[in-house]
This record gives structure tokens, sequence and C-alpha cells, in this order.
């Protein structure tokens, strides 16, 4: 543990963990010290010079973001001397700076409109001076106003540690501004378009594109919920009005860079009010799907499934909650009666690599090995696992990559082991246990006629000495990483949708046909729930879609169930890293969709059963599983190998088609080509 | 061929010496070497005679209102001829050198002589004297005795301890102690290590470093070596900025010979020691001369500062323990070692001991590179090496420091020059800038040019640094044109001190001391600016106005003529009259006018 560090801020006591700034050593007893530049999360630079404090025994006032607690330290915040000085800050930036709060969008969240007010600074008393710049709106996501920026750096900083390193500093003096490389538009310079750089913001340099006239800052009922468009599971606060969402931020709190969600999370709700989406259930009549009651749709929906029994089958995305899932594998198995009902986590890993996934904590890690994945922020595949990763390396995490092919991240990896993933990891184990470690007999003999190479040597000595190894591995490898993480370390399974782990823990895993034997095997009755990767309609005599846009699939449906966005109803997932996590209800459901558990429950109702609605101990007690890892041989499980950007970009279909991310999709598109 | 061999030139030794600094090839330095080399090949001497009579390359020597220079020295005998043209060298070669008389009327004037001989030479000892491109003329003059002393017979605790005790403070700006530096340094223990040349000079101006790096590269890369001994450190980087391309190529040269010479790579003399220095070239920023700001910039970052959390000698490139000294700090450490830290001390003050190097500019009569004694005092530089006020003017200010020093007024000139002095009159030592001024001199004016410069290199980081010094230099462009405002002199004044207190790095911390200074001591110049809207030196345009003193103009019509806005009226041979209103205050009539009778007020 860290050891603690006993000081006095303003006459408090505070014991603050070593190597904590002073601002977040004042933030703890309730202290709070001025700051433009310092990003809890970033290091501080020293830019801004507003956190300027004065500590016993030192001449000069010192700045509170870069100093570091020490014992016995005596700190004083609010000095005459540090307010002068930290209102002549505030004085030279308001000189450079619009004033046009009446009508800004940052308004009521905006950093130095906050100070202004609290050093009663109405203006500046110097003269005022415009540099001019132009509005860079080449985006539909992030708009560039240069004029508000203060310079105070947190994006060039936030993008940079995060691995995207497209904004920087340009010119001196005055004219200093942040830009891209050569000044080129942002997609040209490889922005992902997280908007990273929009929560890091403190004024209104870096706004959404389309902020303006969307409501003011408290005017915004705001939600923490989840982001489920991909493996992460990223928080997210949904900020809306009038009943519709106006923006998205990162679910940390303002003024922390810890967290990171991509263009997808940020962007891509526009979808929620897409042309495709769907307002009532549709039924087919005379080849045609047409708009019919609920009572209708379910009456028919129960009466098939009734009919159909054990030759029904449900499939699944897994990027619904984990009561949706409880609710449905209730339907299907004690309602329905079948065996039949499986997710799109059987497409890429098996349910016992992701149950037995241990629980972990990337930002203490320090030594990160990647096993067969690939994560990228720029195909937005996990992406924010990238994010999290670049970021740790740049604090002094080191990184080994083990896999066959290429990988982007690689760029940061100390080690990059290619070849055969088995044969690299089996050499890792052996080197391990040459070391001295212990490991269990069966493995180590096992091991036999391993080869040891060099970079192996290294990379099992990185792992001896990190003081927390975490191993990220494709599910298809995690019983063969499992095996080190026996001799040290912890060891993850990572899939690619949000609630994979919470649908392997829920226990939505077929007990009779797979998701693939299903779409072929011709059931009497088959029940897609959420946007399945599915183009075309597999052979079934009659076929239920519940989502929430119509989809290719849905218009050759007989039924079509619609269905609530995560945005419109509250649930849990467990995300990747093993982390309970509570969506909660931003909007009310558009037209009369509802949740998918809500439509489960309907269902059995008509069909004479009661399943009750999923509560959250429901779900505790079933993610309770102890996870026993085991040695296991060396084997990659096949046939788990889909492309991870093809199942994103399908799942996430309509997201992408009815947003703004669809500008992005032929951008890149027009790029690359 | 005929060979007629004087009887003089035969029986001598002849040593040629040609300026070939920046300065020296600027004033045409490779033009009168060859031209010296052909002259004496076609003299038609015999072929002994070439080689008996060494023609050098030889760094600045200083006196560079003279350049181009040349030393002839015929058995000991030297003669300095100063500037020196290709179409000279013929009869130079023929009078001199065949001949053995001197052509009087082209040496050096008591005024060289002067310059020189109030000096003290420790930096520049060798500057202008040996070929900078030769390790063995270096080592002619004792170079690397001083390594091999440091190397073989000295701990790094003793090394240390002599640079301690030889007051030797640091030359870039700030006047750290060396050897203060360099024991913490060597207590920090760390497998890697690096030692820094500060050789960025960014000051508009100032050629202090770079005419020790092109002059006498050899003594910077001693100092390293030892250094780098006395702090266990086996890796170095020499920074230049990228606008020396002649530093960059001496160095090169040097580090060459010094690996094929055993004094840089593993093993240095055989004493199991290892040093490796590279050079790197820098983009040339002002900024990138402070320490934090030049280490971002070898790490391939943009160079700006960073807070000094962890002194530079814990984390500093790359988060690696690092020394990083000046140029002219290097270069004084293998005499300090050679010739005893009491010999060293004992040049300067009690607190500063040795030698400074200065650039002496502005309106003295002898401008140059000089080297003095820390404690001389203003007077003895500007009035005796500096033989007094160009032109007759008086005396009205010195400017030192560089661009973020102070002004100096006259009631100062006695005090010692140090560091100590220097702060306490409101300027700084920094890399030795010195800016004579006489009364032609607008103090407004000075301050406003030296604040434009640091405010256009500022790095643009830090908040009072790039928004304050804007608004202060917009205060002074007001004032200097005339729209100057009561209250404009305590507002700058309040800028100045803000700026100073909360800056990040030094630009910040000092930028405002020209300003600062000024109004101190010429407040009154301020004052009229505002109150009179009068510059009392003539220099603002805004402020000045040309008119025609009717006594002293006999209508010549010279000033009508060069007028570039046609505002003179008069007809030939009566006295002509100035329209204010179409004068656009060029000066150009003031020039033009023979018999005084244009007055600028
Ligand atoms: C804006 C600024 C510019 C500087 N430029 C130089 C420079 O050009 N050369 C130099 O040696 N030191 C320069 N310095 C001082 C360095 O930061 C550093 O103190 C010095 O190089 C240390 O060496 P010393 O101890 O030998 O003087 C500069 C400092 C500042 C704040
Ligand atoms: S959107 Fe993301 S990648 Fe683009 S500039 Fe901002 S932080 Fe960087
Ligand atoms: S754009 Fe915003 S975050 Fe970036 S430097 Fe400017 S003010 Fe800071
Ligand atoms: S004081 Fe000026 S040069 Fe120094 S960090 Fe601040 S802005 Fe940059
Ligand atoms: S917050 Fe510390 S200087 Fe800006």
């Amino acid at each position: 543990m860290e050891k603690v560090v006993k000081l006095q801020i303003d006459g408090k006591e505070v014991k603050a963990p070593a190597g904590m700034n002073l601002i977040d050593a004042a933030e703890l007893v309730g202290i709070h010290i001025p700051h433009l530049c310092y990003h809890k999360g970033l290091k501080g630079v020293g830019a801004c010079r507003l956190c300027l404090v004065e500590i016993e025994g030192m001449k000069s006032p010192v700045i509170g973001c870069n100093t570091k607690v020490r014992e016995g330290m005596v700190v004083h915040t609010k000095t005459d001397k540090v307010q002068e000085i930290r209102k002549f800050v505030i004085d030279l930036i308001l000189s450079i700076h619009p004033l046009d709060c009446m009508t800004c969008t940052k308004a009521g969240m905006c950093n130095l409109q906050q100070y202004a007010y609290e050093f009663e600074l109405k203006e500046t008393s110097f003269t005022r001076k415009k540099m001019g710049y132009p509005v860079d709106e080449t985006n539909p996501f992030i708009r560039r106003e240069p004029e508000y920026c203060i310079l105070c750096g947190r994006c060039v900083r936030l993008c940079e540690e995060q691995g995207t390193k497209v904004l920087e500093f340009m010119g001196r003096g005055i004219e200093s501004m942040v830009g891209t490389a050569y000044n080129k538009p942002l997609l040209e310079s490889g922005c992902t378009f997280c908007g990273s750089c929009i929560d890091a913001c403190p004024v209104n340099a870096l706004p959404e594109a389309d902020r303006w006239r969307k409501g003011r800052e408290w005017e915004y009922e705001k939600v923490k919920s989840v982001c489920l468009l991909c493996g992460n599971g990223c928080g997210i606060i949904v900020s809306s009005k009038d009943g519709r969402i106006q923006k998205i931020n990162t679910g940390e709190e303002i003024g922390s860079a810890k967290k990171y969600i991509c263009a997808y999370g940020r962007f891509g709700y526009d979808y929620i009010e897409s042309e495709t989406r769907l307002k009532t259930p549709l039924k087919r009549t005379d080849g045609e799907l047409k708009e019919t009651t609920w009572k209708d749709a379910l009456s028919i929906v129960a009466d098939k499934l009734k009919k159909a029994g054990r030759g029904a089958g449900f499939i699944s995305v897994a990027g619904i909650m984990n009561e949706d899932a409880l609710t449905l594998k209730k339907l299907a198995k004690n309602v329905v009666k079948t065996k039949n009902f499986d997710t799109t986590i059987s497409l890429y890993a098996d349910g016992d690599s992701l149950k037995n996934s241990q629980t972990a904590i990337i930002s203490t890690s320090d030594l990160i090995v990647l096993v067969g994945l690939n994560p990228s922020q720029w195909e937005r595949i996990l992406p924010a696992l990238d994010a999290s990763i670049r970021k740790r390396v740049n604090r002094g995490a080191k990184l080994i990559v083990i896999n066959s092919s290429d990988i982007k991240i690689e760029e940061v990896a100390i080690i990059n082991l290619k070849g055969n993933e088995i044969s690299n990891l089996k050499g890792i184990a052996k080197a391990l246990i040459g070391k001295g470690l212990k490991a269990d007999r069966k493995l180590e003999s096992s091991l036999k006629d391993v080869a040891i190479t060099e970079e192996i040597e290294k990379a099992a000595k990185l792992i001896i000495e990190a003081s927390e190894p975490l191993i990220f591995s494709s599910p298809s490898l995690f019983e063969a990483s499992a095996n080190i993480a026996l001799i040290k370390g912890k060891v993850i399974a990572v899939g690619f949708e949000s609630n994979a782990r919470g649908i392997a823990l829920m226990g939505l895993t077929t007990d009779g046909k797979t998701y693939k034997e299903m779409l072929n095997d011709g059931l009497k009755v088959l029940y897609a729930v959420g946007e399945v990767p599915l183009n075309k309609r597999p052979n079934t005599d009659f076929l239920i879609v519940q989502n929430s846009h119509l989809t290719e699939l849905a218009q050759q449906a007989d039924i079509v169930l619609p269905s609530a966005t995560f945005f419109e109803y509250a649930g849990t997932i467990v995300d990747y890293l093993g982390r309970l996590k509570h969506l909660h209800r931003a909007i009310e459901p558009v037209g009369e969709s509802k949740s998918h558990g809500d439509i489960f429950i309907a269902i059995s109702k008509i069909m004479g059963a009661t399943i009750k609605k999923s509560t959250e101990e429901e779900v505790k007690k079933a993610s309770q599983v102890k996870t026993k890892l085991a040695s296991k041989p060396f084997v990659r499980k096949e046939g788990l190998d889909i492309s991870p950007n093809e199942l994103i970009e399908s799942i996430n279909r309509s997201v992408i088609h009815g947003s703004r991310l669809l500008w992005l999709k032929e951008a890149v598109g027009a790029t690359a080509a | 061929m005929t060979t007629i061999a004087t009887e003089f030139a035969m029986n001598k030794d002849i040593l040629i010496k040609v300026c070939t600094g920046t300065g020296g090839i600027a004033s045409g330095g490779e033009a009168v070497l060859s031209s010296l080399k052909n002259a004496i090949s076609s003299a038609g001497i015999e072929s002994t005679f070439y080689e008996r009579c060494s023609i050098h390359k030889v760094g600045c020597r200083g006196f560079c209102s003279r350049d181009l220079l040349v030393d002839i020295i015929i058995n000991g005998e030297k003669t300095t001829y100063k500037n020196v043209k290709p179409e000279m060298v013929p009869r130079i070669v023929d009078e001199h050198i065949i001949k053995g008389i001197p052509v009087k009327e082209w040496a050096v004037g008591e005024e060289y002589y002067t310059f020189h001989n109030k000096q003290t030479k420790v930096v520049l000892a060798h500057c202008g004297e040996i070929d900078p491109e030769d390790i063995h003329a270096y080592r002619a003059v004792g170079g690397y005795e001083a390594v091999g002393k440091a190397l073989t017979s000295m701990s790094p605790e003793e090394i240390i301890d002599v640079v301690k005790k030889s007051q030797l403070r640091g030359r870039g700006g700030a006047g750290f102690p060396t050897g203060f530096k360099w024991e913490l340094g060597l207590r920090i223990k760390s497998d890697i290590k690096y030692v820094i040349c500060n050789g960025d000079e960014g000051d508009p101006g100032a050629f202090m470093d770079r005419s020790v790096m092109e002059g006498d590269p050899h003594s910077v890369i001693e100092g390293m070596i030892i250094c780098a001994k006395a702090t266990d450190s086996h890796q170095g980087y020499v920074y230049v900025r990228a606008e020396y391309p002649l530093a960059v190529k001496r160095l090169q040269i040097a580090i060459e010979q010094c690996y094929k010479e055993g004094y840089l790579g593993k093993n240095i003399l055989g004493t199991g020691f290892d040093f490796d220095l590279k050079i790197f070239q820098g983009a040339g920023a002002f900024v990138c001369g402070e320490a934090t700001a030049l280490m971002r910039s070898i790490e391939g970052k943009r160079g700006m500062p960073t807070p000094k959390l962890w002194r530079s000698a814990e984390k500093g490139l790359w988060d690696r323990p690092t020394v990083l000294n000046n140029v002219e700090t290097f270069a004084n450490i293998s005499r300090i070692i050679l010739n005893g830290a009491d010999w060293y001390s004992n040049l300067g003050t009690e607190r500063s001991g040795g030698t400074k190097v200065f650039s002496l500019t502005g309106k003295v009569k002898n401008t140059g590179l000089i080297e003095v004694p820390l404690g001389i005092s203003l007077r003895e530089i500007i009035y005796g090496i500096g033989g007094g006020i160009e032109g007759g003017g008086t005396f009205k200010a010195v400017q030192t420091g560089g661009p973020s020093g102070g002004c100096i007024p006259s009631e100062f000139l006695d005090i010692g020059v140090d560091y100590e002095s220097l702060a306490q009159v409101g300027s700084i030592m920094g890399s030795g800038g010195m800016v004579v001024l006489d009364e032609t001199s607008c103090m407004v004016n000075t301050a406003k040019f030296f604040l434009e410069f640091t405010q256009a290199e500022s790095c643009g980081k830090c908040t009072p640094c790039r928004i304050g010094t804007k608004r202060m230099l917009e205060i002074l462009e007001r004032i200097t044109a005339g729209k100057g405002e009561e209250g404009d002199i305590e507002l700058l004044e309040d800028l100045g001190q803000y700026i100073k207190a909360t800056s990040l790095c030094g630009l910040g911390m000092t930028a405002p001391n020209p300003v600062l200074s000024t109004i101190k001591y010429f407040r009154n110049e301020y004052e009229a600016h505002i109150n009179e809207k009068k510059c009392p030196a003539a220099v603002c345009r805004d402020l000045i106005t040309y008119s025609i003193l009717e006594e002293n103009c006999n209508g010549c019509g010279a000033c009508k003529r060069a007028c570039p806005a046609d505002a003179i009226r008069g007809v030939r041979k009566t006295p002509h009259r100035i329209d204010p209103d179409v004068c656009v205050k060029c000066g150009t009539c003031f020039d033009a006018c023979k018999f005084h009778a244009i007055m600028k007020i």
C-alpha cells in the first residue's frame, strides 16, 4: 500500500497518499485550489499559473498542480498574495477571450466563467484584443474555436496520452495556438473523433459541432449510464432536455481525464430517432409488413411459441442487459420449454472463458500482456481498451504483445512475440518455471520440449519483476493464457460485445442448439433479439425479430417487435473487467417500444406463466461464480475467429447508418480508397 | 620560374594567422586566406619556404569591428593587420614577408592593444591563436592535459572539490555554482546519466559561445569529459543551434579527432572510463536555451519549459539524471584543473571566481568580444577596453544581460560586474551581452525593442508570459506613438511585477526587466512621452517634428529633392519650410542637409 503523508492545508489536517499533488490533496478536505490547466488524471504542467499557493518556509508561491505533498508541509491556498495573482491571471486571460457568456454554449460549465465570477471580474482591466482565428467546422463532431482557447493544453495532453496524438501547440508568443500537424482538418490528422478533447476543454474552444442551441448546461437532466455499443461498456453521462438526448460525455466526473469513450458512444445517439426506428409492432399480412397492436402481435408470438415448444429457438446479441438475459432464459427454458437459446458470444467465445475471467483494474497494473487481441481506437475495436493501455504505458507500465499478426498497438509494446501464440505462451510458462516460479506438475511436464527464445526470456523476466501483471486474452486463447496467470498475474478473456461477460454469467448459453446451428436447422420458430449480425432470413418457418430498428433482417420477418434502446430503460451489465455497471433511463422509450425484458414478461403472461421482473439481487447472485482456474492443455479453441470489425459494424448497423457516424464511415472509406 | 629568395625570407620562421570565425568569414576570411596562399607560392620562393611558412585558420579574437584581422609573426615578432582585403595581400607578402618591412599604415593601432591588454583571457586564451580544426595545435598549448590529470589521478570527489573551490559559477545566465551542480549530479545514482552542453545562445547579437565553439572547440569537449568523469556519466550532448553551421562543423571535426585519439569513446586513455558525445542541432528558438525546454527539444518534443519538480540533476533528459552547463562554463574547466582552484578564484571576486566573456556593443569605440575578471567595474570596461563613447557623445546607460536584462545608468558605472551587483541594480549577468547607449537612445524605445523580442519568443505556455508581455508591449507601443495615458507607467510596473512573480521559466521571469529598470532610472523619459508627447532623444518617430532653421538654410534645395513625400516648400536660394501635415517623418532631409538646418525635436 502507498505511504500516507500528513500535512496541513489552510489549517486543516490532511492525510494524503505520498505522491499526490496539492490540488488533489486539498480536495480531500473540501478545499478547492483554482486551476485551469490541471486536469485530474493528467500530469500537472504549470501553464496557467492559477494554482499558485504558499508553503511555509518557501520564499515564493509554488504551483499546486505539480507540487507533491510532503510530511509536515503547511500550505496556505488563500493568502492575499496568491488571490491577487489569480485575479491577475484571470484578468489577463479575459483580455484575450470573447466575453460572450450570454450565448456561449459552455456557459454554466466553463471554468473561466466560474473564476471570473469568483474573482469579481466583469471585464478585463487591460485592453481587449481579438485574434481573429477562423472556426474549424470541417466535421460533424467537433468544432474548433481557437478564439476561445486559453492554451491550457489539456486537449493536447489528453490526446497524446491516449495515443492519438492529433493536437499540438504551434506558434510562439501571443500567437501560440493549438492545432494539428500542418494545420490539416481533424479527419486528415488521424483523429478518431472520440471527443476526449471536448471533455477536456475548460472553455468553449472545442464544443460538440451541433451544440449550438441544443440547450444550456443547467437545463439538462443528467443521467449516469453505460454505452452498450462495443465490448468495453464505457461509463457515460447522458444529458437530455425536453425528452431528447442533447449530448453525451464521458462517465467520469467533469474535470478528469480518467475515462475514455469513442465516437460511437459519444455521437451514436442520433440513431434513437433515425428513420428506421420502430415505433409499433409489425406483422406480415399479404406478404407485407404492416403496423399492428402489441396485443395482436404478442398473441401471435405466444401462439407460435407454444406450438413450437422444443422446436423454437432464441438467438440474441450480447449487448442486452443482465435483467433482459435472465428473463429471456426463463421464457425459453421455463415457459416455452426449449433448450435452444444462444447469443452472438458463441461466435467468438465459449462461455467458460468469459465466466472464469478474473476481475481487475487497469489503472494500477504495471505490466499488460495482450494475447491474440487487436484493440484499436482507429478501427473502433475495443477502443477504450486500446486507450487505457496506451495511457498506462505513458505512465510507465509495460506492454507485451503476443500476436501472430501485425497490429497497431505493437508500436507501444516493449516486447512483441510473433509467430504462433500457443508456442509463445508455452515458452513463457516454461521460462517462468525455469526462473523458479511454482507451477503444478502437470503443467510443468507438458512443457518438456518447448523452446525458449531470447525474447520469451525477456518477457518472462518482465512478468517476474512486475507487481501486477494483467493478461488480456482473446477467448480462444484464454485457457492457454490462464496457464500463465496460474503461475503469476491475472487473466481476462475479452469479448466484443458490451455484456458478453454478463450474458455468460447469467447463463444465457445454450443447452441445445448453438447460435449457428439454429440458423440452419430449420426451426419451427426463430426468435431474434437485438441487432443480430444477419442480413438474410435464416431457414425457419416463422421468424420473429425484436429490435429497436427496422433492419434488413427485420424486413424479412413475420413479426417485428419494437424494443427500447439502452437509453430508454434501466438495468445492469458486467463489463469486460468484471465490474457490475448500472444503466439508468435517460429518456422515455420512443413510440410504443418496450424493454426486451418487459416484452418477454408480456409473452409469458399470455402463455399463462408468470415471470417476475429480474432484480439486481438475482443478477448479483448469478454473477457470483467462484472462478477456479485450473491448468489446461495449451490449445487454441477453434471456430471462434470471426472478424471483429465486421461483427461490430454489423451489430451497430442501425447506429452507424442512423447517425453522423455514417459521415465518418464514408469519409474514412473515401480517404482509404 | 625564377628563384629569387631574399636573404631575409630564407632563414626565418614565419607564422600567419587568419581569422576564420563566422565574423572573419563574413569579412572575406576565406578569400584572404587563399590569396595569401597564392601570393606566397607564386612569389617564386624556393619550395621549403612554403613549408616553413605556416598559414593557419584561427578563431575569432574578439575585436570584430576591425575584421578581417591577420597576424604575421616572423621569428616571434607579431604584426597585426586590420581590415584586410584580398587586394591588400600582395603588398603585405612582398614588403613584409619577403622584404621584412611591415606595412605600417595597415597595421592595427594603439586601440587594438588597449583593447586586448586590459583583458584577462582564460576562456578566450586560445581563440584566435590556435587552429581550431587541429587537435595537435590544441595539445601543443596544453590541451587534454587536464583530462589526463582528472582521469588518471583524481577521484570524482576531488574534481568536484576543485571546481567548487574555484568559485566557478554557471556562465549561462543564472550563475549557479558549477561545483554544487556536479556534486548533486554525482550523488544521484543511475545507470544512465547525461552531460549536456548548452550552446543554444539565443540572445540576439550574442556570439560569445559561438566564438568559443568555433575558435576552441576542444576546450568545450575537454570540460565535458571532466564533468562526465566527475558525475559518473557516460553520455553527452552538445546542443548547438542549427544557425551556427561553422560551430557545428568544428565541433564535429573535434569530436571525430577525439574518438581517433582516444579522448572519447570506450576506455579513454586506458583508464577504463567511457564517454560518448553527440551533437544535437536545435531549431534555434530563444526559449530552447532554457534548460528544461532544451531537454524536451532533444527528446523530440516542442521546446517548452517544464516545471522543475525534480531538479534536472535528478530527472532531466528522458527523466534521467542530467548535468547541463553552458559552453563557457565547460571551457573554463580544463584551465581550473591545471592551474588550480585558487588561481581561478583569485581572478574574480569573493563569491564569483574567474573571468567572464562579454560582447561589448553599442555606442563604444571598440566593440567586440572581451574577457574580463569578475568584479571589474563597468567604467573600466566601457572607458578602458571600450575606449569610451563613440563619436564623442555622452554615456546614458548600459544594457546588460541580453534581451531580458536591465539598463544601468551612469551613477552605477563604478559597481563591480558580478551576479549580485548587477541584480541589485535591476539587471542581470545573463549570458554576457553589454550594449552601451548614449544620449541618442530613447529609453522607452529601447525597452520596447527588447520586449518585442522576448514576447515574440515566449513559448506561449504560461499565461503571464504569453499574454502579459504582449499587453506590456501594447502599452509601450501606445506610449511611443504619442498615445500614452496617465497611469500607463504604473500599469507597466504592476504588470511587470506580476509577470516576474508568476511566470514558469526564466524567460517570463526576466522579460519585464528592461521596462522596469528604465522606468526606475529614466522615469522622466516615460513622463515626457506621455505628458508632453515628446521623445527627449528624438527617436520615436510619432513624437518628432522636423523643421528648418531659417538662419542656417541657404536654399540649396537638397532636402526638397530628397524628400519622398514632397513635404518641403521653398524657392531656390531662399529658406525652405517643411509642411508638417505632409511630412512622414522619415528623416531623409535631416541626412540630406549639409548645413545643419534641419531640426529634429
Ligand atoms: C529563456 C532562457 C534562455 C536561455 N538561453 C540560454 C542559452 O542560450 N545558453 C545557455 O547556456 N543558457 C541559457 N539559459 C540558461 C539555462 O537555462 C541554464 O541555466 C544554463 O544553461 C545552465 O548552465 P550554467 O550553469 O553553466 O550556466 C537560458 C535560460 C532562459 C530562461
Ligand atoms: S477527438 Fe479524440 S483523437 Fe480527435 S483530437 Fe480530440 S482527443 Fe484527439
Ligand atoms: S482547446 Fe481547450 S483544452 Fe485545448 S488548449 Fe485550448 S482551452 Fe485548453
Ligand atoms: S515564461 Fe514564457 S517562455 Fe517560459 S514557460 Fe512561460 S510562456 Fe514559455
Ligand atoms: S493548474 Fe497549476 S499552473 Fe495551471
